[in-house]
């Protein structure tokens, strides 16, 4: 671990429910009489698994943590435990699945870190109800690629219609997919300089740091933006598939 | 505290296992058998036969016994109509709610059919642990196996079940998991495993990864709808289709279940039917009950499993009463495989998307692991090593491995060692009805459990105090798609402006799989009370019921084993004393061997027993039998000496 400071709150203590002992709120076990200490309103995962607050995270470090904390939380050890440490054991048990969850994927990370420095949800809206071709609100960003798309999209859907040769539509379909695949990757590739930016910024000033989380939170929501329009292509190919081939089933 | 064991609860057969020395071990029969049928029958004097002697009864009295009955654990009555359709009992119940199963003149919930053979492993284990001379041989706790994709009434059913059965169930585990643990025991210590569970009534897909002994499942997928019954099943309606098509080809109809129609198509063209005797129409095909079934089931089954081994076999049914004029008809492999390959396929999508989820391709899998008994077919092992590329495992045998399983996690529980953690995942999204019908995904699917999730919720009209939140589990986006789980009713919301109260609701889904709920009210801190009403499962209070119902049964069980236990004893105490007196006869002893009077008062003890032994009244038996010990008392002693001095005269004393 490195040495950088982990914000600390204000009112961040726990008390343990057996000796009354207090105990700093990233603790597991109480320091006095060891046993595990219910779980509190805790609410960042880097600290529960004693990371720094950093986006850039080893996974086999992670996986090794997640299997180390299982092995001391698991309500299968807790079966001869008291009601008080069985109920701890299966809220920090549930607390920590989240947490790795949300933690192994560098995308869940960055939300979970805009949460947690007190950013809005970088979620656009629901794609069934927003009026845009991927849903919400288009990101100026991405006006044009969604136009192009747009146009072609509502051309292959009428030569569908009309019957036109799937094999043919289905090569088109990939032609349209090609520039939004290329600003996805490129979006990936925003997001790991953002977050390594963040990383190095450990103790800058507030200011700075802000910065950097309002472009992160704006890549997510063009990246969920971006799911969206190839969630789209994709529901066209599988009609595509739908419509012009036999069904498939098997025949004994 | 008693003992421990692991159960596998399954479709077709059940089995015991405990852990004897840091060893996983299942408990057999006498006869070396591990597997008791999970069938269930009520004799005529409400005796309740479990296993092998029910499944005897299936020929004898098919509508007094119950088989199968998994399918029906923690589902309504819409959902089993295919099923019912081809079982020999009556299945019934309200739309929405428990399925109810008709033996004889009784009614019984699946959780309660399943609590028989529950009951019945219970006792195979406390009668092997007397038999190794264990002082506490009682067995009060157990780990049930379930089927990985059971929803969350199917998993509340079985540990209902568990709890009418008079065990304390320290977990529900799921079925491949357990069979991971069992080969985790001496296999590599490392690595991803996909175990491919086709049971008698279920298929199941774990991917799982193996590391410094934590078993993480990575994700899982199946049908809860699929297994060798299904097999089993195809074959039964291909011979009802020949039977009747031999018939009159007009009535074949109506004969052939509804979802028989591919199987039936199928089954014609497998191959010539040949009956036994030349009038095979008539009465044989004049509609065929639960006898009929069962002798063609048992006939099908049995060819099944020799197809597992030869390439060509018979299906026999001999001819009877319910198939008056038999059945015979040869059947390759290849035919075989003909028929069952769609079912086999079935299994193929939801392996697929079990990578998928894990984000696996089938290269990236280690060790395929081969669990249940519809896995010795031959096709179904060349299906699995197509998909991933490898010969799976099969080293333990694919019936017994889970129930080991279930023994290790049951260790593990009460014995605190740490060696191996069971990480396991929840199958089945679990969400809440929104407005417009939409779902509102709490909980993913393929989350480790336990996991927890929570969801704010508010008032719609000033001074509401209650609201009322639909729980469903499934992956699809309606409701109406989804399986509903309950009903849940907040109450005691304190009056507020419409909008105003802020009441989170956690859903905490725990190391078996299992939901519950709480609920509080933010700005005030009053937790609310939650009624749940399960869609289709049992009510605490009808489990309690049924606990107390089960104890008057259990009471009633109890005197009938010690009423049985007298009547064998009556039984060896005459004829023992009727072999003495045959011996004493043919000898030639004449009344020279008696006391005087003794003769006379032994063969009217004799006679005494003889007369009440038949009866219900356990203690004229035990005093009969007493009085008749007491009058042969003299002539065992004598006899005994006899004997000893014969068995001792051939030998040298330094033998002895």
């Amino acid at each position: 671990m490195t040495g950088d400071p982990i914000p600390v709150r204000a009112s961040s203590t726990l008390e343990c429910r057996n000796c009354g002992a207090g105990a700093p709120v990233d603790e597991h076990f109480c320091p006095q009489c060891s046993r595990i200490l219910a779980l509190g309103r805790h609410g960042d995962y880097f600290s529960f698994f004693g990371l720094p607050r950093k986006l850039v995270i080893d996974p086999a470090d992670l996986e090794r943590r997640f299997r180390d904390l299982s092995r001391k939380f698991h309500p299968d050890y807790f079966y001869n435990a008291s009601p008080t440490e069985r109920l701890a054991s299966l809220e920090r048990s549930s607390y920590l699945n989240d947490a790795y969850r949300a933690l192994k994927n560098p995308v869940s990370r960055v939300e979970h870190l805009l949460a947690i420095e007190g950013l809005p949800p970088a979620k656009s809206e629901d794609p069934s109800t927003g009026s845009g071709l991927g849903g919400g609100k288009v990101p100026p960003s991405l006006l044009e690629e969604v136009f192009a798309l747009n146009e072609e999209l509502d051309e292959i859907r009428e030569l569908r219609e009309s019957g036109a040769d799937p094999d043919k539509l289905r090569a088109r379909l990939e032609k349209a997919r090609a520039p939004i695949d290329a600003r996805r990757d490129e979006h990936e590739q925003q997001l790991q300089a953002l977050s390594a930016r963040w990383d190095s910024q450990q103790g800058a000033p507030p200011a700075e740091k802000r910065a950097t989380l309002d472009a992160l939170r704006e890549r997510l929501l063009e990246r969920n933006y971006i799911n969206n329009l190839l969630a789209t292509i994709e529901r066209e190919v599988a009609s595509l598939a739908g419509s012009g081939q036999p069904a498939t089933g098997s025949h004994g | 505290m008693g003992k421990v064991v692991g159960i596998d609860l399954g479709t077709t057969n059940s089995l015991v296992a405990y852990v004897d020395g840091g060893r996983p071990v299942v408990i057999r029969d006498e006869g070396g058998d591990a597997l008791v049928p999970s069938v269930v029958s009520l004799g005529e004097d409400a005796t309740i036969f479990v296993g092998r002697e029910a499944q005897r009864r299936l020929l004898t009295a098919p509508s007094r016994s119950v088989y199968s009955v998994k399918r029906f654990m923690g589902r309504g009555i819409d959902d089993v109509r295919g099923d019912a359709a081809l079982l020999p009992f009556r299945v019934s119940g309200e739309p929405g709610g428990v399925v109810r199963i008709g033996v004889a003149d009784r009614e019984f919930t699946p959780p309660e059919i399943s609590a028989f053979v529950l009951r019945e492993l219970k006792h195979r284990a406390e009668e092997h642990f007397r038999e190794q001379g264990e002082f506490d041989f009682e067995v009060d706790r157990a780990v049930i196996t379930v089927p990985a994709y059971f929803n969350d009434a199917q998993r509340t059913a079985t540990r209902d079940a568990g709890r009418l059965a008079g065990l304390e169930v320290l977990r529900i585990i799921n079925e491949p998991t357990a069979a991971s643990l069992a080969y985790g025991l001496d296999t590599r210590n490392r690595g991803t495993i996909a175990v491919y569970d086709l049971g008698g009534g279920t298929f199941d897909i774990s991917i799982l990864k193996v590391e410094d002994g934590v078993f993480q499942v990575l994700s899982t997928n199946g049908d809860t709808h699929l297994g060798g019954d299904d097999i089993d099943r195809l074959l039964v309606e291909m011979v009802l289709a020949d039977l009747a098509g031999s018939a009159s080809p007009g009535a074949a109809e109506g004969r052939i279940p509804a979802e028989g129609g591919p199987a039936r198509a199928k089954g014609r063209g497998a191959g010539a039917a040949e009956h036994l005797g030349a009038g095979a129409g008539g009465p044989a095909a004049a509609g065929f009950g639960g006898p009929a079934i069962e002798a063609i089931r048992r006939a099908v089954i049995q060819a099944k499993w020799d197809l597992s081994d030869v390439e060509e076999t018979e299906i026999h049914v001999e001819p009877s009463p319910a198939v008056p004029a038999g059945y015979r008809r040869r059947i390759t492999r290849a035919d075989f495989e003909r028929i069952i390959h769609p079912l086999v396929d079935r299994t193929m999508d939801p392996c697929r998307q079990a990578l998928a989820d894990a984000g696996l391709q089938p290269k990236d899998i280690d060790e395929a692991v081969l669990v249940g008994g519809s896995t010795r077919i031959p096709l179904v092992r060349r299906m699995v090593e197509e998909l991933f590329g490898r010969t799976p495992h099969s080293e333990l045998n694919p019936d017994e491995v889970v129930a080991l399983g279930a023994a290790v996690q049951a260790d593990i529980l009460v014995s605190g060692r740490r060696e191996m953690l069971l990480l396991d995942v929840t199958p089945l999204s679990l969400g809440i009805e929104t407005m417009g019908g939409v779902v509102s995904k709490i909980i993913l699917r393929n989350s480790t459990i336990p996991a927890s999730g929570r969801e704010m919720f508010t008032t719609g009209v000033d001074n509401q105090t209650g609201v009322d939140i639909h729980v469903l589990q499934g992956e699809r986006e309606l409701a109406a798609d989804c399986r509903s789980l309950s009903h849940l009713h907040l109450r005691g919301i304190p009056p507020m402006v419409a909008g105003l109260p802020r009441i989170e609701v956690r859903f905490q889904i725990d190391a078996n799989g299992i939901l519950s709920v709480a609920a509080r009210e933010l700005r005030t801190g009053i937790e609310q009370t939650i009624e749940v009403k399960p869609s289709y499962g049992l009510t605490d209070q009808e489990v309690e019921r049924m606990l107390i119902e089960s104890f008057e049964h259990a009471e009633a069980d109890f005197e009938a084993r010690l009423l049985i236990d007298a009547r064998n004893e009556a039984e060896s105490v005459v004829h023992a004393t009727e072999k003495v007196l045959r011996r004493l006869d043919l000898d030639g002893a004449g009344s020279g061997a008696f006391e005087p009077g003794e003769r006379e008062r032994i063969n009217s003890a004799l006679i005494g027993l003889k007369a009440v032994m038949a009866g219900t009244s356990r203690e004229t038996i035990h005093d009969w039998t007493h009085a008749l010990n007491h009058v042969t008392q003299r002539l065992a002693e004598v006899t005994m000496n006899r004997t000893v001095r014969e068995a001792l005269a051939g030998r040298n004393v330094k033998d002895v």
